[in-house]
């Protein structure tokens, strides 16, 4: 035999076997495919937490509105509760925070900005604060004295005026006007602040025209993403940081193009730099309370960090998170091939993303481990 | 003074006591009333016409502890005015994509 018969042999085999493995891979279309949902006790489990019996009347405990999972890109369960169904977009508070990185990680791939740029290069308002790096607010470490609490502390929380009263007219301004605090990229400081300069700086990269439809034309249509809703500030800035809405069927397609590593069938939408940048701790991060999230570029890891043991003990390392208030989360576990979305209502501090994944991993991981 | 008008002598102290406390914090003192009208109006507005809940559902999802003097929904334009505290905010759901917003100006509520 030639040598070219060979040759256009293996490359006839290699085209197969790579043909075979795109097909392995499943990928949603107009909609998910759905696989076989599994049964017994440890789903049984699984519900007895997440769904108790609700009252919406006296609203404690873990009030689970959705529940969607997705094993090897197919939907295993899903289970709406209270007034939350399959066609419902619902707010996903700081989820949002996540949704930004992964627009701007369009944004990204197209060089449109580097981690290293000065804010102020792409919002002139941070010309106050020029130490200020684009890397920076994605790791939530400008150093702005940022005071995050809700409920706790109405009076001073930055977030609380910057949604509803002092800074709703112009929201990256607001927290613009922020004092420098501490040397930018040194401190950690959860801020909606930071993640909603993000978006602000969007706009003079992609042009005003462009902006209003971006997260759309950049990401949600590359995705099949049709129920999104992204409400903004007067003056057009995405609200960056909170009020991002979608349905789970599609915040789910997110999940799957993180767990893919930003490949979404076969285009890598985002760069693998990018993803990697999100997935990296935070280098100064220090966790104050037991049991915080490690923070990444806008999304939230379960890796154990200087000294302090993973966030979630029962959950792998590799899993990370976009989390937001009352519970809304969109979990990523890449070696189980899972993607979970949980839409909630939790008005207390009872719903725990260990218990929850834990009993997560029993009901719907089990199967898939060789 | 003071042994003249002991409980006028404390009350002063008291006020002084209070004023010191506030003043630092007279910026967000300011601000902090509009938040219970604000804050029910822009989530209720949401609740209602962008994740389109039931009304009923949206009247808890949205309450708070201190009580509202006033709420009005006008579902025809989509136009949600909440008042407590003696101040009122208006959220108004502008499109698909949009979801609501808070307006500079309340709407009257309708007597």
């Amino acid at each position: 035999m030639s040598i070219p018969f060979l040759r256009r042999l293996g490359l006839t085999v290699s085209l197969c076997a790579s043909a075979a493995l795109a097909q392995a891979e499943n990928w949603p279309a107009a909609d998910w495919a759905v696989g076989i949902t599994p049964t017994g006790a440890a789903v049984e489990a699984f519900e007895a937490y997440s769904f108790p019996p609700r009252d919406d009347a006296n609203p404690v405990g873990v009030r689970t509105d959705a529940v969607l999972v997705i094993r090897d890109g197919k939907v295993i369960y899903e289970r709406y509760a209270g007034p939350t169904k399959a066609s419902t977009p619902h707010l996903t508070w700081s989820v949002s925070k996540s949704l930004i990185a992964a627009v701007m990680g369009v944004a990204y791939a197209e060089g449109r900005f580097k981690l290293s740029d000065p804010v102020a290069m792409h919002y002139p308002p941070f010309a106050a604060h020029p130490h200020i790096k684009m890397g920076h607010l994605f790791n939530w470490a400008s150093g702005l004295d940022w005071q995050e609490d809700y409920e706790l502390a109405p009076l001073r929380s930055s977030v609380v005026a910057m949604l509803y009263t002092r800074g709703r007219d112009d929201m990256a301004a607001f927290t613009a006007a922020h004092q420098q605090e501490a040397e930018p990229g040194t401190r950690f400081r959860y801020s909606s602040g930071d993640s909603t300069v993000i978006a602000a700086t969007l706009k003079s990269m992609v042009g005003e025209q462009a902006y209003a439809d971006y997260p759309w034309t950049a990401l949600f249509e590359p995705l099949g993403i049709t129920s999104a809703v992204w409400e903004s500030d007067p003056t057009g800035t995405f609200v960056g940081s909170s009020y991002a809405y979608m349905t789970a069927r599609d915040l789910a397609r997110v999940g799957l193009l993180m767990a893919r590593g930003g490949r979404w069938q076969d285009q890598q939408l985002l760069p693998e730099a990018w993803v990697n940048f999100n997935l990296t701790p935070f280098a100064d991060f220090k966790a104050l309370t037991p049991n915080e999230e490690v923070p990444g570029g806008q999304w939230w890891l379960n890796v154990a960090f200087e000294g302090a043991p993973k966030p979630w003990p029962d959950v792998p390392p590799t899993a990370f998170a976009a989390l937001g208030h009352w519970g809304q989360s969109l979990y990523v576990l890449p070696e189980q091939d899972l993607v979970i979305v949980r839409y909630a209502d939790d008005r207390d501090g009872s719903y725990q993303h260990n218990e929850f994944l834990k009993r997560a991993l029993a009901a719907f991981a089990g199967e898939a481990q060789p | 003074m003071i042994k003249r008008h002991p409980f006028l002598s404390l009350l002063m102290l008291g006020l002084l006591v209070l004023l010191g406390l506030a003043w630092p914090n007279r910026v967000h003192l300011a601000a902090f009333p509009e938040i219970i009208s604000a804050y029910t109006a822009k989530e209720y507005c949401s609740c209602r016409y962008v994740m389109d809940n039931p009304a009923e559902y949206c009247v808890s999802y949205a309450s708070q502890y201190i009580p509202l003097s006033g709420f009005f929904d006008d579902a025809q334009s989509k136009r949600v005015t909440a008042s407590g505290l003696g101040r009122s905010s208006t959220a108004v759901w502008i499109g698909p994509r949009e979801g609501c917003r808070l307006q500079e100006q309340a709407d009257e509520l309708p007597h």
